[in-house]
């Protein structure tokens, strides 16, 4: 028995130690790429190039080290980035960008490719199989609308400012609306008003709901509507289904007492039978002093009897 | 021989300075009397005392001024107190203790006679009424939240609400919603009386009926896919709540029920007791913000209170004679698990000496439970 028990457990901790470490990989997404880079963002050497974002959009930390990036569908492991190196764990929520710069000597995070060669961009998992995200980015003549995501206080939406006449141009990026996500713009892409390598490419004030809820509902009425009515829908459906089920309950229980030749009772124990029993508990808690401290928990102890030749037979048949 | 004694003074000095009289204030000196009382009230009266002692120690604990840098403090990254409070910050103490709570929880009444999760319902209106007044106080609307959440008379659901929604608010809120859960015989008597006739208190309840092992196995399964498919942020209270529920009614986890409703929920009782009383430190916890989060939580517990035994009444007139709901049970549906159950029989035998209601307020006092999780977790979903 123990040993079925080892061998199921450990099938369950290598299935799902196999599938957590996919599902991780699989949350990182291509987020904004800079193609042309004269007057943005420099790396470590001080040079400026084109990047590349990934944005890590699960709630856990994933490491990308031995993932692949590449610019060419039949060369999906054009790039492998270098696995046991700390800054490949990328955090919860959190970005990374990888300069497009075909210096690969300069470390983890330089690609051997630039974004001027394709017009694609593939990141690929570690199994060099699974083609985690992929992008297709616009080239050529446009124009091509600009757009931005906004949030304040009219609500969320997303607003046309301007025009590219074509792409590349230096220093507009081809990013994700809202970071990880596929809503607006192509497939929740488009040119944005400004670079944001390294962090959000919108960012919504978290206290906004909050502040919102309180804007529209000064005195939290609509809250109160609101949420009273779905306590009482979970509790009301959690009623209806057990109310069929206890007369289900009910109805065999009914089946097999007659099945047994039982004639059941409505009320089998009268309430006073309850009271009865509960006041002598009462009673020989209050009275026998033999309830210990803890409030929730009632405790019965056998009764110790001083010995007399009368008893001390009695006493020991009654213990087995 | 001058010099021997002036290092000696200068050392003494030193050593004064690291004690805590060097920089004792009244503020420390209010809280630590605070802590003393939770302690006598505890001891000598016998409120709450699994909560309130470890409380009211934990007070003394956090209000005795140091020099910050050593590691001593409750917030100082790094120091013993401060590991074991980030159970608290972070909110996994009160998901272990709903583990133990539905470990130890016998749900039976309320299957027996599912129209009571009605009543646990409708006391969840003290938390929206008291989320509404915090409000009208200036409270901005995630700490009004919080502090709303106090009416839901659960600790653990207030800790873990207000450790994301308002974690400055979080020692004020904590100390309220226990003192007043031991305070519950106190507060709720005088509602049930106002609101309730006397031919209301003398109502008499069927006993309820048996239920079958299989009943109460289905109950956490279909409890837990029905709650946290409609509010998935109560997941993990209510994932926890009715985990622990399932291990107690499964017949083969014994060992595992017995674990959580014993050993596990003791030292969870002991940390999160311990470490909310600490982080209460006199700047922190003295503060006229604080005295609103009582005045309002000892709101939340009337209109709690008022909301359950109207609705009692309220159900009562859809309901044929001999069915009806004694309107005591009503005060039940806060939760405060056992405690206002036993207000429901105490009252209810001041006016019928053989009428026990005990039983039947299990019901809306198991299902305030449920309640109070889900709605935490809809205040959550909206204002996080």
């Amino acid at each position: 028995m123990g040993k079925k028990l080892y061998i199921i457990l450990t099938g369950v901790l290598l299935l799902f130690g196999a599938r957590a470490a996919a599902q991780s990989q699989s949350d990182m997404r291509l987020n904004e790429i800079l193609v042309n880079n004269t007057d943005d963002y420099e790396d470590d050497y001080g040079h400026k190039h084109g990047w590349i974002e990934l944005f890590n959009t699960s709630r856990g930390t994933v490491d990308i080290g031995g993932c692949y990036i590449s610019n060419d569908r039949n060369n999906l492991k054009k790039y492998r980035i270098p696995k046991g190196d700390v800054l490949t764990k990328i955090k919860p929520r959190q970005h990374i960008v990888l300069w497009a710069d075909n210096m690969p000597l300069r470390g983890t995070f330089h690609v051997n490719f630039t974004l001027t060669e394709t017009d694609v961009l593939y990141f690929t998992s570690s199994n060099g199989r699974d083609i985690v995200d992929s992008l297709h980015f616009p080239t050529g003549e446009g124009p091509f609308p600009v757009m931005d995501y906004i949030a304040d206080s009219d609500g969320v939406r997303i607003e046309t400012k301007g025009s590219i006449a074509a792409y590349p141009v230096d220093n507009v990026s081809y990013g994700r609306l809202m970071d990880g996500e596929t809503t607006g713009g192509d497939s929740g892409w488009a040119f944005l008003v400004k670079t944001t390598p390294s962090s959000n490419n919108v960012i919504l004030d978290s206290e906004a709901a909050a502040q919102r809820f309180k804007e529209f509902d000064p005195v939290g009425i609509i809250m109160a509507i609101t949420a009273m009515s779905v306590v009482f829908v979970a509790l009301m459906l959690l009623y209806l289904i057990f109310k069929q089920i206890g007369r289900a309950a009910v109805r065999s229980g009914r089946k097999k007492a007659a099945r047994a030749g039982i004639i059941p009772h409505e009320d089998e124990i009268p309430g006073e039978v309850y009271a009865a029993i509960a006041t002598a508990v009462h009673l020989y808690i209050q009275q026998g002093e033999v309830h210990d401290v803890e409030n929730t928990i009632l405790t019965f102890r056998n009764i110790k009897r001083n010995y007399t030749p009368w008893n001390s037979k009695i006493y020991g048949l009654r213990k087995q | 021989m001058n010099a021997f004694f002036s290092f000696l003074w200068d050392n003494l000095q030193q050593f004064f300075g690291y004690t805590a009289f060097a920089s004792f204030t009244y503020g420390h000196a209010i809280m630590i009397l605070i802590g003393l009382t939770f302690l006598y009230l505890a001891i000598t009266k016998d409120w709450e005392p699994m909560l309130l002692v470890p409380i009211g120690f934990g007070i003394i604990i956090g209000n005795i001024p140091f020099l910050e840098g050593l590691s001593i403090g409750v917030y100082e990254e790094g120091s013993v107190m401060n590991i074991l409070y980030q159970g608290v910050r972070l909110g996994f103490y009160p998901p272990l203790i709903f583990l133990g709570i539905g470990a130890m929880t016998d749900f039976s009444a309320l299957i027996s006679n599912p129209k009571l999760m009605l009543i646990g319902a409708a006391a969840q209106f003290g938390i929206f009424g008291a989320y509404g007044l915090a409000l009208l106080f200036g409270f901005p609307a995630n700490e009004a939240g919080a502090i709303g959440i106090i009416g839901g008379a659960d600790g653990p659901t207030a800790i873990f609400l207000s450790g994301r929604l308002a974690p400055d608010l979080l020692g004020a809120i904590a100390v309220s919603a226990y003192s007043y859960m031991a305070l519950v015989p106190v507060i709720q008597p005088p509602v049930m009386r106002l609101f309730t006739t006397r031919k209301e208190r003398l109502i008499r309840m069927r006993p309820p009926r048996a239920v079958s092992q299989r009943e109460k196995i289905i109950f956490p399964i279909v409890g837990f896919l029905l709650t946290a498919f409609l509010v998935p942020s109560g997941i993990p209270l209510l994932g926890m709540l009715f985990f622990g529920n399932l291990l107690k009614e499964c017949g083969v986890t014994r060992r595992l029920a017995e674990t959580a409703r014993g050993p596990l929920i003791d030292i969870v009782t002991i940390l999160i007791g311990l470490t909310v009383g600490a982080s209460t430190q006199a700047d922190k916890f003295l503060q006229f913000r604080s005295i609103q989060i009582f005045i309002l939580g000892a709101l939340s517990f009337v209109i709690a209170t008022t909301a359950g035994v109207l609705f009692v009444k309220f159900f009562n007139l859809f309901l044929k004679e001999g069915n009806k709901i004694n309107p005591l049970i009503g005060n039940a549906g806060v939760s405060a698990v056992p405690d206002s159950a036993r207000v429901s029989n105490n009252v209810g035998l001041e006016y019928d000496k053989s009428n026990y209601l005990l039983m039947h307020a299990m019901g809306p006092n198991v299902a305030g439970v449920i309640g109070s999780a889900v709605a935490a977790g809809i205040l959550l979903g909206f204002l996080s």
